[in-house]
């Protein structure tokens, strides 16, 4: 089984920068589209490209991962170009409707960015073991104590959740097979009869799962588990290459911020 | 060595106790097997040997240690690793080495520490090679496996194993019991739940249980080899028992007091030697 934007090993540059480093970048990177002009747009776009060549992931397979939501991009780009008010592009307008240049731009930068912010996560995710991605998590929010967040919990609701999350989709494909047999229909019928077929399988799968989380729970305190502070096999550190990375990636950045500041000026 | 002294255990107060005074011993290096029909207390029983049930009354004592003593319950749980029946629910990492490094972590261990410790529980078991796998991929006896070798990277000196083979195929069974008698070999005490009497004839001592009570504890040539006893129980005995018992019903002057195929051939031949053979 291989979902969107599953992490794949690759011995690269980007695969190996500290996760915190490419979290922050990602989270900082996507700040500044959302903010940013076109411009703004263009470089990041050209410079996650890069990324995704020098890390040697498949263009494709990344853009693979827009798939689920080509329907919301779509949607947003035709909102955009439908309701943006300007200059009608003939033979518009007919009947009521119009579209117009300003609704067309609106619309291809609009869906665009969130293109843009949706690949840069897949990205982060293709890229980063989902135990660095949790290391990582917890290490940025470890500062949070002060406001009494527990960073180490976090971590491990994290892990625990990714970690049953296949053995779940497992579960669900079983349970429908042994409902399907025993009669149940999920295909055809009113929407009433479909989402009342589907208790068969919520109901189940609920029950299934707290059985599951208290055998889990005895499992953790049988060796020897405790809420708070543990430690792990890799403990992040930064090197040489993680801080130039982070130059790289505030100056980036910090260019966009001011490019913006100017263009905005004139 | 684990001692139980006088323990009664409820689990609600108002209910029947599901452990009715137990006093048992559990001697270091030894491997006890654990029989009993379903809802007997066999994992009632297992449970108080690392302070996952604390006795209502009486007490558990590993080495020394009481149960009930709460700043002891990380040393005593580093003592006493416990391996579930279902393999699944027991795995916590997302990969097969985060798994194992879950309870040297748990112990606060140094990060170098817990790599060794990760690479030589995982070589024991036979799993090195599989140490970045995700947990889903692996078929039940090799989630098993990577199950036993989590509680050997906290070094333990007692394993309890609640039914560890009922969810497992037969090959996956023949990999964990082979594993967990290699480690019973090098010195780690094994206790040992099991409805399959095949599995623990080698065992040093088994204990009987029925309704939260000890009914016998024996080595298995005497436990196992009450036939008509264990049948009356619901716990069938050694496939080889019972096959020798059927010869000897049908007229043969065979013994079955046997456990394990070698013990039978041997018996087999010396019986031809001592009265010829008879088709």
């Amino acid at each position: 089984m291989v979902y969107l934007g599953q992490y794949v090993a690759e011995d690269s540059i980007i695969h190996s920068l500290d996760p915190r480093v490419k979290i922050a970048s990602v989270v900082g990177l996507s700040l500044v589209v959302l903010q940013g002009n076109i411009f703004t747009q263009l470089i990041i776009s050209a410079f996650l490209i890069a990324m995704i060549h020098t890390a040697r992931v498949n263009l494709a397979q990344i853009f693979k991962t827009l798939r689920p939501m080509v329907f919301f991009l779509g949607l947003l780009f035709l909102l955009h170009l439908f309701f943006t008010d300007g200059r009608a592009i003939p033979p518009f307008p007919l009947w009521h409707v119009t579209i117009t240049f300003e609704g067309l731009f609106q619309g291809a930068l609009i869906s665009w960015r969130f293109a843009l912010l949706l690949l840069a996560a897949s990205f982060l995710t293709m890229t980063t073991a989902p135990s660095d991605l949790v290391n990582g998590i917890e290490r940025i929010l470890r500062p949070l104590k002060i406001i009494r967040l527990p960073s180490h919990d976090v971590a491990i609701m994290i892990s625990i959740a990714l970690r049953f999350l296949p053995t779940f989709l497992i579960e669900i494909e079983r349970i429908k097979e042994a409902q399907m047999a025993r009669g149940s229909n999920f295909k055809t019928g009113s929407l009433l009869q479909r989402t009342m077929a589907f208790r068969a399988l919520v109901l189940p799968l609920i029950f299934n799962t707290l059985r599951r989380a208290d055998e889990l729970a005895m499992a953790m305190e049988g060796r020897a588990y405790k809420r708070g502070p543990r430690t792990t096999m890799n403990e992040l550190r930064m090197s040489r290459i993680d801080y130039m990375a982070l130059v790289v990636i505030i100056l980036l950045i910090g260019s966009q911020l001011i490019q913006g500041h100017l263009m905005a000026g004139t | 060595m684990i001692k139980f002294e006088a323990v009664i255990y409820k689990y609600d107060m108002k209910d029947e106790a599901a452990l009715k005074d137990v006093s048992i011993q559990i001697d270091r290096g030894s491997y006890v097997g654990i029989i009993g029909p379903n809802g007997c207390g066999k994992t009632t029983l297992i449970k108080h040997l690392n302070g996952l049930l604390l006795p209502s009354t009486g007490n558990v004592l590993v080495d020394g240690l009481n149960t009930k003593d709460t700043g002891k319950v990380r040393e005593i749980r580093q003592r006493v690793g416990m391996i579930f029946q279902n393999p699944d629910n027991q795995i916590v990492g997302m990969s097969v080495e985060e798994d194992v490094a879950f309870g040297p972590g748990n112990l606060g261990m140094p990060p170098a520490e817990i790599r060794y410790r990760v690479q030589k529980a995982l070589a024991l078991v036979g799993m090195e090679a599989y140490n970045k796998r995700p947990p889903h991929t692996l078929s039940g006896g090799e989630k098993q496996l990577v199950a036993i070798a989590g509680v050997l990277a906290m070094n333990p000196l007692y394993i309890a194993l609640d039914e560890p083979t009922s969810f497992l195929d037969p090959s996956g069974q023949k990999k964990v019991l082979d594993v967990i008698r290699k480690l019973n070999g090098r010195g780690i005490t094994m206790i040992h739940i099991t409805h399959n009497m095949d599995e623990i004839v080698h065992a040093d001592q088994i204990i009987v249980m029925k309704e939260g009570k000890i009914l016998l504890v024996g080595k298995p040539k005497t436990v196992l080899t009450k036939f008509e006893w264990l049948n009356e129980l619901g716990l069938g005995p050694p496939k080889i028992t019972e096959l020798m018992w059927r010869f000897r019903r049908m007229g043969s002057n065979v013994r079955y007091d046997i456990l394990t195929a070698d013990e039978a051939c041997e018996e087999i031949t010396a019986l031809i030697e001592r009265e010829g053979f008879r088709p």
